[in-house]
């Protein structure tokens, strides 16, 4: 009973994946709470530009990159249960749709910069599209190290000799950072006005 | 350079004191005294070099971009004498940095990875010196030493020196993203895996500062708070953790080709005190 308890809490404190990818979680988090906190003193000393410039944005476009990552974090939820379940198959399967789901972020957003660009609204118009610009190109930078990180999944998933779970849910670990800096960029950039 | 040394011979134990004997003790005895060189000059070349760019020639945090011509011949005259000085000792401490690029390559020599990571670092690091410090210093020590030059010509160098030295961080990019996949491919666990993924933050800053070609204001300027201060927090705590690292590895060498030995705390080097 003792040591059923003693494993349980082991279980419940640990954390999924190498504990050194939360390090890059946290200290990634603290970088983007910086740019967001300079977003948000520049949004306030001059907040009709940044409304005025805020309009020029399609909100259904936010939303439905939101889905879009969203539906990629349950996705790669999915592949790493699948994975623990000793189910590779479809955790492979699920591995592909979340760089499927990714590639349509992708997309979307690269058609989205050239929307903005071409009615004039450049990299350096204006404080509201340099920030634009900068944290979702960041965070496409993110996105695309992201591709990387699931070439390991799949290489990891693929072959019997390796299957190492900790770095299956290491790299789920780094998708579900990117997920979630989106969602911060999309409230701030799109949501709060 | 290898990761395989066979290490002298164990001899008697340093002396515990004065300081200097077992100074001279380590110097003629410790089988670490090389690593141990490269690491002090590591300490001695950040120290001096911060010293140097904040404190005696004061051109860093660098300054507006936007300046006008007036302010810009402003900016070298008052400085007339901090650049010449504080420049003149980064000339000669600038070969230093063959040293610390060196125990960095060692360190990934003596990983479990391919010896092409070291190598691709060296040339990477090697190559970085020049835009990362030999054409600021260059640019300013002639804008400074030529103030009888058009205002246009000083300017050039004002804008060259400060471009050369926060927009050309590709190079520190790509060496980074190599130290980085050199730890989370290794086995002999040189570096905790977290320094692995420092390594890629501190890579994505120099993704950051690459907008400096176009902004003259605001946060993604040269002196931005994106761009330089933050940056610098982030460059801060990387070299921090690596000199530490470093250190941590050197004391955990044992000049074999497996696994790192850990250290227990609260017991000295075995290897320094055999």
């Amino acid at each position: 009973m003792t040591s059923d308890l003693a494993e349980t809490t082991k279980r419940v404190r640990s954390v999924p994946g190498q504990p050194d990818m939360w390090a890059f979680v946290l200290f990634e988090t603290l970088v983007f709470t910086a740019y967001f906190g300079f977003y948000l003193f520049y949004r306030a000393r001059s907040p009709e530009l940044f409304l005025h410039a805020q309009a020029q944005l399609d909100l259904r476009i936010g939303v439905l990159n939101t889905l879009v990552l969203v539906l990629s974090s349950w996705s790669v939820a999915r592949c790493v249960q699948s994975a623990r379940a000793g189910a590779y198959g479809p955790a492979l399967r699920d591995a592909s749709l979340t760089a499927l789901f990714a590639v349509v972020f992708l997309c979307v957003k690269v058609s989205e910069w050239v929307r903005l660009s071409s009615e004039g609204n450049g990299f350096d118009s204006n404080d509201f599209f340099t920030y634009y610009y900068f944290l979702t190109g960041i965070h496409f930078v993110h996105l695309l190290i992201g591709f990387v990180v699931l070439g390991v999944v799949v290489y990891q998933l693929r072959s019997p000799a390796r299957r190492d779970q900790q770095l299956v849910e290491t790299c789920a670990t780094y998708w579900h950072t990117v997920d979630f800096l989106w969602v911060l960029i999309f409230a701030l950039l799109y949501v709060v006005r | 350079m290898s990761a395989v040394i066979t290490p002298a011979a164990s001899v008697a134990a340093p002396p515990s004191r004065p300081l200097y004997r077992r100074i001279a003790w380590h110097w003629r005895h410790d089988p670490k005294r090389e690593l141990w060189l490269a690491w002090w000059m590591l300490v001695v070349f950040y120290s001096l070099f911060w010293l140097m760019f904040f404190v005696i020639t004061r051109v860093q945090p660098p300054p507006q971009p936007a300046a006008d011509l007036a302010a810009q011949v402003h900016y070298f005259r008052v400085r007339h004498l901090g650049i010449p000085v504080g420049f003149a000792v980064i000339f000669c401490i600038g070969g230093m940095i063959a040293t610390n690029n060196a125990l960095i390559a060692y360190s990934m020599r003596r990983m479990s990875v391919s010896p092409a990571f070291a190598y691709s670092y060296l040339i990477m690091y090697s190559l970085s010196a020049i835009p990362g410090l030999l054409l600021l210093c260059i640019a300013l020590i002639v804008g400074t030493l030529r103030p009888e030059r058009d205002p246009e010509a000083i300017s050039w160098l004002y804008d060259f020196a400060f471009l050369s030295f926060d927009g050309t961080m590709g190079v520190f990019l790509i060496g980074s993203l190599i130290w980085m996949l050199a730890i989370l491919l290794d086995k002999n666990r040189v570096f905790p895996k977290w320094f692995g993924y420092l390594n890629l933050c501190n890579g994505l800053t120099e993704v950051v500062v690459a907008p400096c070609w176009i902004f003259r204001r605001g946060v993604l300027a040269w002196n931005g708070q994106i761009a330089w201060w933050l940056d610098m927090v982030v460059f801060g705590v990387y070299t921090g953790a690596f000199i530490y690292l470093l250190r941590s590895m050197i004391l955990r060498e044992d000049f074999g080709t497996g696994p790192l030995p850990e250290l227990k705390p609260g017991r000295p080097d075995p290897k320094a005190a055999a």
